[in-house]
């Protein structure tokens, strides 16, 4: 009976130790490839400097549409054009780290993390932390950067908040996704391969103009296109204020896509697994 | 005899014998390149047909706009479209040259007695070819879009003039910036700053509708002048841009003199490679 208590006890401490080793490569992990992103500014600035100034351009070329039928109420453009330009970095920031996932299959480093007694999910799972971050962040710069040109926030301080944590979720559900390539083709060329595609999926969406102002196939495309629920999501925060269905429409819609987003890397990593 | 032609020193049109068929012998490898790496064409293609439909449904309420030049937006996208295509087709060219500086290729024509100006002339008329097979393809695509010239034939020539003039003027920039960077550093530039370029003008909206920062830009531009000349052809005849000389003449001006400062550039960037 001792026996069995003490055998019990030491299993329970050992899935602890083992979890909180899971824990310490997983963090460890997160911080290469937080480290590595913002060590290769030329991998970053990019996706910092282009959405701000399709922004800027945008402010000023569709500055006067904001009274078309079917537009929303606005103090400017660039209030509207705040999410799409969000959802627009946030996208190209995500393939740099799931091209870096790639990069470390290529160059050998990934068979070297699973020939060590690492944690298979950390390895997924420190990569994304990285890319989630850089959302976070590039989120809060966009924010800070545009709000000076009228780029206000309805929902004010909480609603800055929030739509840093959804930027990080969208970070996440697009990174999984990318990273879903990576695991799949082991190959940096394919994860850039997606770029065109991203880049198609934001143009036939409401990123840069109401779906009310579009007809016909378009309206049609950009209601089935899941980019449409990013950014207007982040967009009820920005034009609604902080009410309860603008925060959810925030947070829920990327969190859904995050965890389906998951299950499909993480299904990706266990077939590549098995292939070892 | 022979020993007198072989050593007599190349005239004149000895050297412009050299230089064409030095360029048509690299417009012949250029063309052959497109039939086997159908890859490397095909972004030359997509990029206008993509721009075309994206701008045309995603912005397709700024027709609305009082004053719009057009009501279909197809007409206004359409030469948008062909012109970013054109101008990466031009880019492009700095690509394939690079490509061929890292893999010898390069050495292997400067060893060759081949004229210098053929490096040029060649890659730019390859580049005329393709841009006008491109332009006829969006063509067909902007009409089964619902795309109506408003000047007849005249619409099309337009268009494919700014097309050609544009792929001309990015041609000679990747060129130079290849030739200057001799590596894939200059790949960014060349497409960062014809990106920034063709987008600080009239591409995406009229003047008019402009405001701020970007409308005192735009004005100035000379690339709003082509702009100008791509859709001479394909806004309505009460717009004041509609078809006459004076719309087309600054677009023309532009063309002549962005292409001469580009291929100066590149031809410039080659010498001292040279040297």
């Amino acid at each position: 009976m001792i026996d069995v208590a003490l055998a019990q006890k030491s299993g329970g401490d050992l899935a602890e130790h083992s979890l909180s080793l899971s824990m310490r490569q997983t963090f460890a992990l997160a911080k290469r490839s937080t480290l590595e992103l913002f060590r290769q500014p030329a991998l970053v600035v990019p996706s910092m400097l282009f959405p701000l100034f399709f922004a800027m351009l945008g402010n000023s070329s569709f500055g006067r549409t904001t009274s078309l039928p079917g537009f929303p109420k606005v103090d400017s453009y660039l209030q509207f054009q705040l999410a799409g330009t969000i959802t627009q970095g946030v996208l190209f920031g995500s393939v740099t780290g799931a091209a870096a996932l790639a990069t470390d299959i290529q160059n050998g480093f990934f068979d070297r993390l699973l020939a060590a007694p690492t944690s298979r999910t950390g390895i997924l799972l420190g990569r994304l932390a990285g890319s989630t971050l850089f959302g976070a962040l590039q989120t809060a710069v966009f924010v800070f950067v545009l709000m000076p040109f009228g780029a206000s926030v309805s929902a004010g301080i909480p609603g800055v908040l929030a739509m840093i944590v959804s930027g990080a979720l969208i970070s996440l559900a697009v990174g999984a996704l990318m990273s879903s390539v990576a695991l799949k083709t082991g190959s940096a060329e394919a994860v850039q391969g997606t770029f065109p595609l991203l880049f198609i999926l934001l143009f036939f969406s409401s990123a840069f103009f109401p779906r009310e102002t579009m007809s016909g196939a378009y309206q049609t495309i950009a209601g089935l296109n899941p980019i449409s629920y990013l950014v207007e999501g982040l967009r009820a925060l920005s034009l609604e204020g902080f009410t309860a269905s603008a925060t959810a429409r925030a947070i829920l819609v990327p969190l859904a896509i995050a965890i389906v987003a998951l299950g499909i890397a993480n299904s990706q990593l266990r077939s590549r697994l098995r292939k070892h | 005899m022979q020993t007198i032609i072989s050593t007599r020193s190349i005239g004149d049109q000895d050297l412009h014998t050299t230089t064409m068929r030095s360029s048509f012998g690299l417009v012949k490898r250029s063309l052959i390149n497109t039939r086997r790496l159908p890859s490397a064409f095909l972004p030359s293609l997509a990029m206008p047909m993509f721009n075309m439909i994206a701008f045309s449904g995603t912005f397709f309420a700024i027709t609305k706009m009082p004053g719009f030049p057009t009501d279909r937006s197809v007409n206004w996208f359409m030469p948008l479209g062909l012109a970013m295509g054109s101008a990466f087709s031009g880019v492009a060219l700095g690509f394939s040259l690079i490509r061929d500086l890292e893999n010898g290729f390069y050495d292997r024509l400067r060893m060759s007695p081949t004229s210098r100006l053929s490096l040029v002339v060649g890659p730019v008329i390859a580049t005329w070819i393709r841009v006008t097979l491109v332009a006829a393809i969006v063509f067909v695509a902007a009409f089964l879009l619902g795309a109506r010239p408003t000047s007849g034939v005249l619409s099309y020539i337009c268009s494919l003039i700014a097309a050609l003039g544009i792929a001309t003027i990015g041609a000679g920039w990747g060129l130079g910036l290849a030739y200057r960077f001799q590596d894939m550093r200059g790949a960014a530039i060349m497409q960062l700053s014809i990106f920034v370029t063709m987008f600080l003008s009239t591409a995406q909206v009229p003047l008019d509708v402009m405001t701020g920062w970007l409308h005192t830009v735009a004005r100035v531009s000379p690339v709003t002048n082509i702009f100008r000349l791509a859709r001479a052809g394909w806004v309505n005849e009460s717009s004041p841009d509609y078809m006459s000389w004076s719309n087309v003449y600054g677009g023309l001006l532009a063309i002549v003199i962005l292409s001469a400062l580009s291929l100066t550039f590149a031809m410039r960037s080659l010498q001292q490679i040279d040297n």
